[in-house]
């Protein structure tokens, strides 16, 4: 009985743990929802009640809104959320913008709409307004319902050509079953196509949002103050904020994505211009080099995410867009100047009980058929002879792009490390010596 | 003026060779040297097929993991991108800037303190002369030591077929006139006291002041820290030798080479402006402790 006790005493007190787990604390703020343009793309975060700055883009459109939801700690992720889906309130009124140089504008909510187009790469980012919003979230849409009624039509084909199939089969099973000559409608089955399936609109990569209302901040460099009105003309408690606006400090540099073939899924960024890659040349490596724009790393990291953290002193690359149709110059010791171009890749399993993956050249006519490539890459090859590989990146009209030379180091731990060791243990050796010739100086 | 460049260079002289035949100065290359040996093989064995990863070699991660939370990724993916040799020519000349300085600033107070400064100054030379000398000889020091480390890095690059980049360079070069400067507040701590333990005191003070200024402005913290080191920071910069470095460093990775000489310049005026403080407050307070 007293085992009995003790048992459920201690299976209370395991429960205990589950049953108080920690939960974060939820609390309602007054917000600013924050979609801005980061160079790239459109990326949203918010500024909750103790963030005292926004941080933004100049020259851009970035989008604010102003709402109380529930804001949270996760500590998993350490970082704040929030929690719209029990309470999401939006406000209307009107935002007053201050600057040290300008008198207060006040900002009225705006209807707007962002998309990207379909381009040469990525970057095609279009930001439509007002009418021109309607116009583009109209166009969208039409385009949206002559894609669903194709599809529509297609469906009804499908069936009827299925239909026709089946009963053509049947009937020729019973003719041919009975004995008659069915090479007719042989003939003709042969002939029926089944109805071509209609292809999604292909004009955007990333389509138009719906139409929202925002204030939109589009501002040169500089730091500006910020407060909103509600409708009845009131400011609103605890909505001062301060806006940093930055820029880019250079933009001419190429940075490469670099795959090596046995981790596709980790490819690692090779940013500063001097930066050399050390390798230690186990597998062929897959480029794809890239523009990219050197911005603050305390203000870019705050931009993306408002309670990131970052150097105030240190200026970031951040990888912006593909170069389009780029040339790599590979150079390697005793060997001619070589130009490679962007090829398709596939990747597979590889086979056996090492598992892992492999990258082989794409081939659609072939294995790969009816199969997208996995990856647009310009292929390396790298051995351990060849220690030294440089590369030099062309644009489409072959012209060398500025800071886009790097070097490709292969490393292989030394066999002869241990002269290093003997090196660094010189100055004691030059200290014996004098301390000898100083002894026997004085002895003799 | 004559004589006390005639008194300095015999000072200079006899201090060098003091520096040469005792073990000091040896032992503080050779723990410079052997950490050199030790993080570059290290890099060497944090190297797989997609390039650095310090999670690969222990020592490695337990330094890399320190530098990202106090000063963030950005900070270590620039600091190795280059390669090792960067943060390895700070940490192998660590030991050696700190032997120089504080076996100076010992050996002033010291020479202060027993009345041998005193002494000295009843013949040719004087307090100016004397610690002159003490300038010539850690600089000489300073520069012997950074050719040798200069010359071992560039051997471990060969046998491990690694480069040593340009950031090093221009490192290399501030780093000299940097040890100037510090070598200069190590005089006036010396001038500013009366025996060893407090120069030592106030320079390791001064030293790690402007250390944990540059920091705080520097390192990875929000809010009401950074806002109030930011303010200290720029309160402080103008007599701090970490200002001028910073500055030159920044400027020539933007190519900015103009800049980086106006900063190796502005390094030496500082050193020039604390030595001439020290040379009033040794004419003002004498040598006598």
């Amino acid at each position: 009985m007293k085992v009995l006790r003790i048992s459920a005493a201690l299976l209370l007190l395991l429960c205990a743990g589950v049953l108080f787990a920690d939960v974060p604390v939820r609390e309602e703020q007054f917000i600013y929802s924050i979609l801005a343009f980061n160079g790239k793309d459109y990326a949203g975060t918010f500024a909750r009640k103790d963030a005292d700055t926004v941080y933004l883009v100049a020259d851009v459109d970035n989008f604010l809104t102003v709402r109380n939801v529930f804001v949270y700690f996760w500590p998993i992720t350490q970082d704040w959320k929030t929690d719209t889906s029990a309470l999401n309130i939006p406000f209307e009124g009107t935002l007053e913008l201050s600057g040290r140089e300008a008198e207060a504008q006040m900002l009225g909510m705006i209807p707007y709409t962002y998309y990207n187009i379909r381009g040469e790469y990525e970057l095609n980012w279009k930001v439509a307004k007002e009418a021109e919003a309607e116009a583009a979230w109209q166009h969208y849409q039409e385009l949206m319902d002559a894609y669903w009624q194709s599809v529509s039509a297609y469906y009804e084909k499908r069936a009827l050509y299925e239909k026709m199939l089946n009963e053509l089969t049947v009937t020729i099973t019973k003719l041919r079953d009975a004995g008659n000559d069915v090479t007719a409608l042989i003939d003709t089955l042969k002939e029926l196509k089944a109805p071509p399936e209609p292809q999604y609109p292909t004009e955007y990569i990333v389509p138009p949002v719906p139409i929202q209302k925002a204030f939109i901040l589009n501002l040169p460099v500089g730091e500006y103050q910020i407060r909103f009105f509600t409708q009845d003309g009131k400011i609103m408690e605890g909505s001062e904020r301060r806006i940093v606006v930055f820029e880019k400090r250079r933009a001419e540099a190429i940075g490469l994505e670099v795959i090596p073939g046995d981790k596709w899924t980790r490819p690692v960024e090779s940013k500063t211009p001097s930066s050399v890659l050390y390798i230690d040349g186990s597998t062929d490596l897959y480029i794809r080099p890239f523009y990219q724009q050197e911005y603050n790393d305390l203000f870019y990291e705050k931009m993306r995410k408002n309670d990131a953290k970052g150097n105030p002193n240190l200026m970031k690359w951040v990888r912006i867009q593909q170069v389009p149709r780029a040339r790599v110059e590979v150079t390697r010791q005793a060997a001619e100047t070589r130009m490679v171009l962007e090829e398709p890749f596939y990747v597979e399993q590889a086979k056996g009980a090492a598992l892992g993956y492999q990258i082989v050249p794409f081939d659609p006519e072939g294995k790969h058929k009816d199969r997208e490539p996995s990856l647009q890459a310009f292929h390396i090859p790298v051995s351990k002879d060849q220690r030294v590989i440089r590369l030099r990146v062309q644009d489409k009209e072959g012209q060398y792009l500025p800071s886009s030379e790097r070097q490709i180091r292969v490393i292989t731990p030394s066999r002869i490390g241990i002269v290093s060791l003997i090196l660094a243990a010189c100055p004691l050796i030059a200290m014996i010596i004098v301390m000898v010739r100083r002894s026997r100086r004085y002895t003799s | 003026m004559n004589q006390r460049a005639h008194a300095t260079s015999v000072l200079a002289k006899r201090r060098i060779l003091e520096t040469l035949i005792s073990p000091g100065y040896y032992v503080a290359q050779t723990i410079g040297l052997v950490l050199a040996y030790l993080l570059v093989a290290g890099f060497v064995r944090a190297v797989d097929s997609s390039g650095f990863n310090y999670t690969l070699n222990p020592a490695y991660e337990l330094i890399g993991r320190s530098l990202v939370g106090a000063f963030g990724a950005t900070f270590v993916e620039k600091l190795f991108s280059e390669g090792p040799f960067l943060f390895t020519l700070y940490i192998a000349f660590l030991p050696v800037l700190l032997y120089l300085a504080v076996s100076s600033v010992f050996r002033f107070g010291l020479e202060k303190k027993v009345g041998a400064l005193e002494l000295l100054t009843y013949g040719p030379a004087d307090g100016t002369s004397y610690f002159l000398a003490a300038l010539i000889k850690d600089i000489l020091m300073t520069a012997i030591y950074l050719v040798v480390l200069l010359l071992f890095l560039f051997i471990a690059g060969l046998l491990n077929n690694l480069i040593l980049g340009p950031s090093f360079y221009y490192s290399l070069v501030i780093l000299f006139f940097l040890s100037i400067a510090i070598y200069a507040y190590g005089i006036f701590a010396s001038s500013l006291t009366d025996n060893s333990a407090s120069a030592i005191a106030v320079f390791l003070g001064l030293i790690l002041f402007f250390i944990i200024i540059m920091m705080g402005s520097f390192t990875v913290v929000s809010g009401y820290v950074r806002n109030l080191a930011s303010v200290l920071a720029w309160i402080i910069k103008w007599i701090s030798p970490l200002f001028y470095w910073d500055l030159a460093l920044r400027f020539v990775e933007m190519g900015n080479w103009g800049m980086y000489f106006i900063g190796v310049a502005l390094l030496l005026l500082l050193s020039v402006v604390v030595l001439f403080i020290s040379h009033l407050t040794i004419k003002t307070r004498g040598v006598r402790a």
